[in-house]
């Protein structure tokens, strides 16, 4: 089996960073199609139609979310999500330094959708190549005439403002993106209300991610039906996995919806590195839960994984091979997140301190009895208790490994020491 | 039935109740008398959620919800008492207590903390966390007012949102993240809001504290006692917390129509000029250029001989910083007893008064359209909790124009108006009534005005007639008016009665006024500290502070308040007594044996003040 | 009868004799009749015991000169501990005087400062006093020390003969400097 591209079909045509070389592949033709011959309704509808969902995270149905702005409320703005920070996830920064122009008129098509006149791409501050191919890339598009006042004579004005994160994690929640975009603390905001009724500026806003909206000018040329053909019931088109860890050919791979995630690891990764066995893996990065090679047969997409116990979350799969420790996967997991957490709440602030805690202790050998159970305990007062999900997320992997692997972390209690400290390699 | 859609009916704990929309589960809850513990949560600040104490089960939301946060809807079935409910309680308090360096007994919110208070009625009891805590600073200078205890610190973002929701000033911020958060103000610069008193009320830990009641004393050593705060003429309502006799402390006690629950610091840290640290002399008599020490009685009978010498031409004034009752005395000592007309409660300035001055209440600020501060900082700064009244109205869509000018005032007042208000202190009165005609006759609404005046009764005096020209109740005097202060240099008075109440409303002479008291032939001096006129006096007459008396103050709007007695000085006459002994010393035959008595007979003569004598109500001139 | 009558009657009470005037002394109960031998053995039955305990080893203590043994726990006299440096313990956190039934404990509280370190930490008891004569010796203050500062000593021999002098200062209270300490201090004084 192979790949099914759509986004990344003309990838490596070449000047595809540029204007002209992507205007060749057919480019900004759906944007011209959507200005001239549909209405902003029918947009949405058309989205709705063809079951895209977001691909930022939680995979909520794009249309859906569009179709919440409360009408006649203006101005309205679009936020591109583009603070990919989620640890194993690479795809935006893919997609944006190999086709800009895709995303750019993929915005362009949303915010004739939902009829916004000033759209904001949040990019992670650490994606420098990646912020000057789209800061080329919207002046290209302005000098083209796609952006700006009465574009291409259709009476519909936008402008496209981009700006940098200052590298918080917490700013690729859709609330703490806006909060930074504002200026503030990147801090996330209580919800109710949603971006939809009060987002940037106290305005309705829609949070879109790269993904989703580079897929829509597919959506725009070949129809709504053509998109729903793709994938499964609840899952439609094709995503990026960014396969990550102890694979021999690591990298993004566009899959169709609903593949099995062994020919994802095994035909398209090449499979576990140095000839040693699959122990788990992750399909969401590096907040989701683990599943185990009695997963493989599961199919990518939202309903499915999420039925086996995890979540697909940004499409990250981080492949762990037999000499993984699990307590040292998590511990690195816990510390990150407990130095990215915000400090607004209490639950994920104090909670991810103490947890990085335990299980430092228990991978450096000092580990007591019970801990297992503590973080679990631990885990239930911070899951569905902090302020926004990365406090939840901070738990589902540690939770995850002990339901799965509770024998490696009692283990390392009573060993005193870490099982595999001796033949331990690094996880990328 | 349209008054039953802003109702909305939900049940707590089993239990129904009808609250109106937009309510938030927290105090529906508390109107059944259902605690839920909060700690972020604050009935003045929109609310944040952050320390998620408050998370309760909801029906039919798989998550356990904020009760600070959720308005109520109709049919909701909120459960705040259910095992999930209480063991998260249990574990959110062992995470805040987590980093919280537990040194309750060297903490001056130990005993009144509310995470003390909160970890004993819902907390686990023992911690798991066996780990060293995350240390921070401790006792950080956060100005000279405040000590900030960084360990302490539950990052509830009171504070914070104090200077940005409350007084406006963005002054505190959340510096660094995660775990390592930290407040702060900007470049660690000392803090120069002069509301920081505030935070150390609001805070639910010890982080905050004052510097002035620093080790102090534990808050189950402390009497309360009610009183009004002796700074300006707002009328915030204090709470005198003291020890040994000592005041250790001022405290709001809420009066949302007056303070709202706030101080500023200049009332709150006035108390140093109120406490008895030493002795303040006797009674005393000048003999042979000296004053020499004497009994009361000695003193009175030198005082009222004297008196009686200079009879109408012996000129009073007293402190606006005086209760009712004692300004009622001193007026009728010199109205009825001296026959004199010299009366007088101002400095220099010749500032006219009139019931309209206190035509807009303070809290009705909020419920204007338009406000006009005329002279800006210059009013708040008379009155600094009136900004926070201001600041709210704004934020809650009033329109505050701070103008220097007359002209700017009048042009910033849109002629749709509805309700307008002119704020203006004492010495800019007559630009105010001009601006006020001239608002009134370009806007369809209403206008009324406030006027700041000068010390805590201020507004009392005005009413009792401590001026010249007006009796009590603005009685006008026909032909018998008497000369203003800045006049009596000129005016042949013989005698001179200075009764200087406050340390904060002195007498203030100028340096032409203290030539003129030496060339007097009697000068009488009643104080509480020893001050300058000591060395004018020839009859010194040691009196109370504030806390020391009891009696009733009536602030810039007309609002009669009673004041407790929270310090005990029986060794020194009451103000009102030693009054009273002065006119007695003359014949008047005054028979007040309680400060009560002497305000019976003052409602008699003031009518408007009959409606507050039992509680602390207000004297509505405006309205008669 | 009452008081009334009494006065009325002018007579004051009395008691009605145990024997009449002209009633004998009652004869001695038939029997034996008495003897010194009887007499005799019945003091040395009596003199036995006496004589017994007068030869054999006494319990007493010879107070003051020779004390009893006070058990460990004994709550006695107050002390307020030092640490090995020298600092004191007390953080004068007023916990003693909360616990304290009687409230014969009063403690004012200061800041230290880097000039004037009296305690480690931020606070200590400017002044710290008890007052003996109220004081019931029940050991709260003991318990409710979170520093292990204030202790009940053996010492139970208070008495004095003014009752000011029963306000026991933190002077007195405290424990002596150790000796190190002590001679670290007096060889910085003046010379």
């Amino acid at each position: 089996m192979a790949e099914k591209k759509i986004l990344t079909k003309d990838f490596g045509a070449p000047g595809l960073a540029h204007l002209a070389g992507y205007e060749q592949t057919g480019g900004y033709q759906a944007y011209q199609k959507a200005l001239k011959e549909l209405q902003p309704d029918a947009l949405v509808e058309m989205v709705k139609k063809s079951g895209l969902r977001g691909r930022g995270g939680a995979g909520f149905g794009t249309g859906q979310k569009w179709s919440f702005l409360p009408k006649g409320v203006y101005p309205r703005y679009l936020v591109i999500n583009a603070d990919e920070s989620e640890p194993g996830c690479f795809k935006d920064r893919y997609l944006l330094e190999a086709s800009p122009h895709q995303v750019v008129e993929g915005l362009l098509i949303a915010a004739f959708a939902i009829g916004c006149n000033l759209a904001f791409i949040y990019i992670r501050g650490e994606y420098l190549p990646q912020h000057e191919a789209l800061e080329w890339a919207l002046a290209e598009a302005r000098q083209a005439g796609y952006i700006g006042k009465n574009v291409l004579g259709s009476g519909f004005d936008v402008d496209v403002i981009l700006h940098r994160g200052a590298g918080a994690y917490i700013c690729g929640e859709e609330t703490a993106l806006l909060t930074s975009l504002e200026g503030y603390r990147g801090e996330p905001r209580l919800k109710p209300p949603f971006p939809a009724i009060k987002g940037l500026y106290g305005k309705p806003t829609v949070v879109n991610n790269v993904e989703t909206v580079a897929t829509l000018p597919h959506i725009v040329s070949n129809g709504p039906d053509w998109f729903a053909t793709i994938g499964t019931e609840t899952g439609k088109g094709t995503r990026l996995w960014c396969m990550s860890g102890h694979v021999n050919r690591p990298g993004n791979y566009e899959m169709e919806m609903g593949a099995p995630i062994r020919e994802l690891i095994y035909d398209l990764g090449g499979g576990v590195w140095k000839n040693r066995k699959l122990k788990a893996f992750q399909p969401g990065g590096a907040s989701m839960m683990v599943l185990l090679p009695q997963h493989l047969d599961v199919g990518l997409d939202f309903d499915a994984i999420q039925k086996a116990g995890s979540l697909a979350g940004a499409g990250a799969m981080v492949v762990m091979d037999e000499t993984t420790c699990m307590v040292d996967m998590c511990r690195r997991y816990v510390e990150f997140f407990h130095h990215e957490s915000c400090g607004k709440c209490t639950p994920c602030r104090e909670g991810t301190f103490w947890m990085t805690n335990v299980l430092t202790r228990i991978e450096e050998g000092e580990g007591k009895a019970g801990d297992a159970d503590l973080l679990l305990e631990m885990g239930n007062n911070i899951d569905g208790r902090s302020f926004c999900p990365l406090g939840d997320a901070s738990t589902w992997f540690p939770r995850s490994c002990i339901k799965y692997f509770r024998d490696e972390f009692e283990q390392h209690v009573t060993e005193h020491a870490c099982p595999f400290r001796k033949e331990r390699v690094m996880v990328a | 039935m349209a008054v039953a859609t802003d109702q909305v009916t939900l049940q707590v704990d089993g239990v129904s109740v009808t609250v109106p929309k937009g309510t938030l589960i927290l105090d529906a809850a508390k109107k059944l008398g259902i605690d839920i513990p909060i700690f972020c949560s604050h009935p003045k600040m929109e609310p944040v959620a952050v320390c998620r104490m408050c998370l309760i089960e909801v029906e039919k939301m798989p998550k356990l919800q904020p009760a600070c946060a959720i308005p109520v809807a109709e049919g909701m079935v909120v459960r705040t008492l259910t095992d999930k409910v209480k063991q998260y309680q249990q574990g959110v308090l062992e995470f805040l207590l987590i980093n919280h360096p537990l040194d309750c007994p060297i903490c001056d919110k130990g005993g009144e903390c509310p995470l003390q208070d909160q970890t004993f009625q819902y907390g686990p009891g023992a911690s798991r966390y066996d780990f060293q805590k995350a240390h921070f600073d401790k006792a950080v200078p956060l100005s000279d007012k405040i000590v900030l205890d960084r360990e302490r610190c539950i990052l509830c973002w009171r504070c914070t949102r104090f200077t940005e929701e409350i007084s406006g000033e963005r002054e505190l911020a959340l510096i660094k993240r995660g775990v390592h958060t930290i407040i702060g103000t900007f470049n660690d610069e000392p803090a120069q809001s002069v509301y920081q008193g505030n935070w150390t009320e609001i805070c639910p830990v010890g982080a905050l504290t004052s510097r002035q009641y620093r080790f102090i004393s534990r808050p189950w050593d402390l009497d309360r006692t009610p009183s009004v705060c002796p700074g300006c003429a707002m009328g915030c309502n204090i709470q005198i917390d003291s020890r040994h006799n000592k005041i250790g402390r001022f405290q709001s006690r809420e009066n949302l129509e007056v303070d709202d629950g706030w101080l500023c610091d200049q009332g709150r840290y006035s108390f140093p000029y109120f406490q008895r640290d030493q002795e303040f002399g006797s009674p005393s008599i000048r003999r042979d250029g000296q004053l020499a020490a004497v009994s009361y009685p000695e003193a009175v009978a030198e005082a009222a001989a004297r008196l009686q010498r200079a009879g109408s031409s012996a000129a009073g004034w007293a402190s606006p910083g005086a209760t009712n009752e004692e300004l009622f005395l001193f007026q009728r000592l010199f109205r009825e007893t001296l026959k004199s007309p010299h009366l007088d409660h101002r400095q220099q300035g010749i500032h006219e008064t009139d019931p309209e001055d206190i035509g807009l209440p303070i809290a009705d600020i909020e419920r204007c359209d338009h406000v006009v501060v005329l002279g800006g900082q210059e009013v708040i700064d008379a009155a600094p909790v009136l900004h926070l009244r201001l600041h709210k109205s704004q934020r809650h869509g009033v329109a505050v124009h701070r103008v220097d000018e007359v002209k700017a005032g009048l042009a910033a007042v849109p002629a749709e108006a509805t309700v307008v208000g002119v704020l203006a202190t004492a010495a800019r009165r007559a630009d105010a009534i001009t601006l006020q005609n001239q608002l009134v006759s370009k806007v369809k609404g209403s206008v009324r005005r406030l006027i700041v005046v000068r010390g805590p009764n201020g507004r009392g005096a005005k009413d009792l007639g401590i001026l010249p020209h007006l009796g009590p109740g603005y009685a006008v005097l026909n032909g018998r008016a008497g000369r203003p202060r800045a006049e009596w240099p000129k005016a042949g008075i013989r005698a001179l009665y200075i009764y200087d109440a406050s340390p904060l409303q002195e007498f203030g002479a100028t340096e032409a006024e203290l030539d003129w008291l030496r060339s007097l032939d009697t000068v009488i001096v009643q104080r509480f500290k020893p001050s300058v006129l000591d060395e004018y006096a020839h009859v010194v007459l040691p009196g109370r502070a504030f806390p020391e008396k009891d009696g009733t103050m009536t602030s810039m709007e007309g609002r009669v308040q009673r004041i407790a007695t929270g310090i005990d000085a029986a060794h020194v006459w009451d103000d009102w007594r030693i009054l009273q002994a002065v006119a007695n010393a003359m014949g008047a035959g005054w028979p007040y044996r309680t400060s009560e008595s002497i305000f019976a007979d003052l409602a008699k003569a003031v009518p408007a003040y009959a409606a507050a004598a039992p509680a602390q109500g207000r004297v509505l001139w405006g309205e008669r | 009868m009452s008081d009334e009558d009494r006065e009325v009657d002018g007579k004051p009470d009395q008691p009605t004799p145990l024997r009449g005037p002209d009633e004998g002394v009652p004869p001695h109960p038939e029997g034996k009749r008495p003897s010194v031998a009887a007499d005799i053995t019945a003091l040395a039955t009596g003199l036995k015991t006496t004589l017994g305990e007068f030869f054999s080893p006494a319990v007493t203590l010879e107070y003051p000169e020779d004390k009893s043994p006070r058990s460990e726990r004994y709550r006695g006299r107050h002390y307020l501990r030092r640490y090995e440096n020298g600092l004191e313990r007390c953080i004068g956190c007023e916990l003693c005087a909360a616990a304290c039934p009687v409230g014969c404990i009063l403690v004012i509280a200061a800041e230290n400062t880097d000039e004037n370190r009296v305690s480690p930490g931020e606070r200590y008891a400017k002044t710290y006093e008890i007052n003996m004569l109220r004081c019931i010796f029940c050991g709260y203050c003991e318990d409710a020390c979170p520093v292990q500062a204030i202790v009940l000593g053996p010492e139970y021999e208070l008495s004095d003969t003014s009752r000011e002098k029963f306000i026991y200062t933190k002077e007195k209270l405290l424990e002596p400097l150790p000796p190190d300490v002590q001679a670290r201090l007096d060889s910085k004084g003046p010379k």
